[in-house]
Formats: C-alpha cells, structure tokens, sequence
C-alpha cells in the first residue's frame, strides 16, 4: 500500500507505541522523537481538555481520572474530522453508552447528550421568535390548522431519557440539591437558545412526545392525534402556550 | 387504542388560548439582539494546552500507553438511589478494555 506522510504522520500521533514518523528533523540537531512526544502529548491534552469543557458534568460525575481515562479511549477511534472543534465529540455520548467500565452509570450518556445540545444550541443560527401577527394569521383559517406545520427554532433539541439527565445537569449547576435527584426518573427537556442564554427547559412526557411530532415534520392535526393516542392525559394549550412562551417556535407552513 | 382525530375547530381554540396565555411579544424587533462571541467557549479555541502553558509543549503528559484502572470517582455517590443496594450511586472496579 503506497502510505503518505500525511497519513503516517497522522497515525503515529495515534499511537504513542509507534516511533516517529521518518524524515523528521529538528532545527537545532535534537532528537525529533522526544520532540515528536512533545507535540503528540498536546494533540491528546488539548482534544480531552476540549471534551471536559464540553462533557462538564459527564467529568464531575464520573471524576477527572476516569474522565481522562475514557476521554483517550474515545480518541483512539474518534480523532476531530471536522476543522471546528466546538464540533468536536458529536458521538462521544454514543461512546459513553457502550463503554463497559461506565455501564455502573447508565444515565452518563444522556447526560452527556444534554451537555452536547447545549454546545450545538449555543452555536446555532440566530432566530426570532414567531410574531403576533404570523400566529394570528394562522388563526385566521383555521380549516387549515389540522395542515399547519410548525417547525422549531434552529437552536432546539429535544431530549428524552430514561434517566433524570435533567436534574443531574441541573445539580451540577447548582440550581437543585445533588441529593434529591433520583436518577432512574425519566425526564425530557427542550435545549433552546431564542436568545442568548441556552435555556434547558424541563418538558412533561406528552409535550415532549408532541414536539417530537412537530421535529419529525408532522402536521399539527396529526401531531395532536399522534400525542393524544400514547398520551391521554396530553394537553394542548398548555404544551403550545409552553413553546410559545419559551419562543420555541420558528416558522408556520402548510 | 381508538384512534383520535382533532377537530379543527378544537385546534383553533387551543391555538387561541395558548396564544393569549403565552402573550407574545408584539414582533421579533422588539427583542434587543446583540450577540458577542468571545470566540467560542471555553476550551473550544484551538491552542488549548492547559493553564501555566503555551502551545511549546509542557502540558503534563496525558497519553501515556493504554493500559488504565479507573473507577467512576465523581458526584455519582452523593445522589441518592433507591434502588441502588448501596442507597447511593453506585462505583465499580473496571478492567481494561481494549
């Protein structure tokens, strides 16, 4: 197989078993493998540390040694492939879900999730929220409401655990007691930016199942009908006023 | 399960409640908008080697082979956990994985 220094390059900073990749030379006359462990050590530090930035309460959970210690097995098949770190760790909570020394906490990797759409909100676009006069409009006809679709702010992602992913990052912001949190108590929650705090707004089981809806694309008739179906006790005024008030809302179309 | 159909009628009144309880903000204009980036969080810049250091290489050393024993040591064992035998989160010995 005919090998680039690029890709040589690349996999000995992978590996730190492997030696040096050929041709290096130091200015000076130093040894360039030393030199070499020096730049592939700031590669493996700089990427982790972007991870604890990120995985903030993922590390506190879990403690800064196995942090790290997960962090580099993440990195060994997990390398940046997009030039914007703060992209960086999109399949991280994927990661956390399957590797086995973390399977003691079974709600790390939601969690993990929550933190990820938290750094996507932040960076998303800019978006307004829905006008008075787009929603009166809407009302206007309202024959055509069952055929309405609504989509969501850029910046929303919806989260459905089975784990109180909420509350645990809610803890660690100390906004509620890390005692009191009960984390085999499934939670959702929408992570919204409309303006410029991310907001992580706790959401009841109907209503998320009902924003899912309108994520996939649903009709609003067929949104409700869906909802109401495995949620009895859904209620739609409450669910819209919620998403309207949080300016969670972005475009109506038919 | 019977499979519900919504009116519109019942759409349009709950559209119309929801509105009125939410009481919107006249237009988007009227929401001041002024983003500062610093230029990204924490820790997403590009040379980030660590506090005390520079891009020169003194960060501590942090790749060192694979062989590794850590436990999940962080808050995990401050919750409480009814159904955990313990009542707390739960730490547990971990072999190597790879």
């Amino acid at each position: 197989m005919n090998r680039t220094p690029e890709a040589d390059f690349r996999q000995a900073l992978l590996n730190p078993e492997l030696s040096a990749p050929a041709g290096l030379w130091a200015w000076n006359g130093s040894d360039p493998t030393t030199r070499f462990d020096v730049y592939r050590n700031n590669v493996i530090v700089s990427l982790i540390e972007a991870l604890e930035s990120t995985f903030s309460v993922v590390q506190r959970l879990v403690g800064e040694q196995f942090f790290r210690a997960m962090a580099r097995e993440y990195l060994r098949e997990h390398m940046p492939n997009h030039p914007v770190l703060a992209r960086f760790g999109d399949s991280f909570p994927g990661f956390i879900a399957e590797f086995e020394p973390a399977s003691s906490l079974p709600y790390l990797a939601d969690t993990a999730r929550l933190e990820w759409a938290r750094v996507q909100a932040y960076h998303a676009m800019d978006a307004g929220p829905l006008s008075a006069e787009t929603l009166q409009v809407a009302l206007s006809e309202p024959e055509r409401l069952p055929q309405l679709r609504i989509s969501l702010h850029p910046s929303a992602h919806l989260l459905r655990s089975q784990y109180a992913a909420v509350s645990l990052w809610a803890a660690h912001q100390d906004l509620i007691p890390l005692s009191q949190v009960d984390p085999w108590q499934p939670e959702q929650a929408l992570i919204l930016r409309p303006q410029l705090e991310v907001e992580v707004i706790p959401l009841d089981r109907a209503t998320a199942a009902f924003t899912a809806c309108l994520i996939d694309g649903l009709t609003l008739g067929a949104a409700v009908d869906e909802t109401l179906n495995t949620h009895s006790d859904f209620d739609l005024n409450a669910a819209l006023a919620l998403l309207l008030q949080r300016q969670a809302l972005h475009v109506l179309s038919y | 399960m019977a499979k519900t159909t919504t009116t519109a009628a019942a759409l349009a009144l709950a559209l119309g409640t929801a509105i009125s309880v939410a009481s919107l903000p006249a237009s988007a204009d009227e929401m001041k908008m002024e983003k500062c980036y610093g230029v990204a969080l924490k820790g997403q810049n590009d040379c980030k080697a660590g506090p005390g250091t520079t891009c020169a290489g003194t960060a501590k050393k942090d790749y060192q082979g694979n062989a590794f024993k850590a436990v999940p040591a962080g808050t995990c064992t401050q919750m409480e956990s009814p159904t955990s035998p313990t009542g707390h989160g739960q730490l547990e010995a971990f072999e190597e994985t790879m």
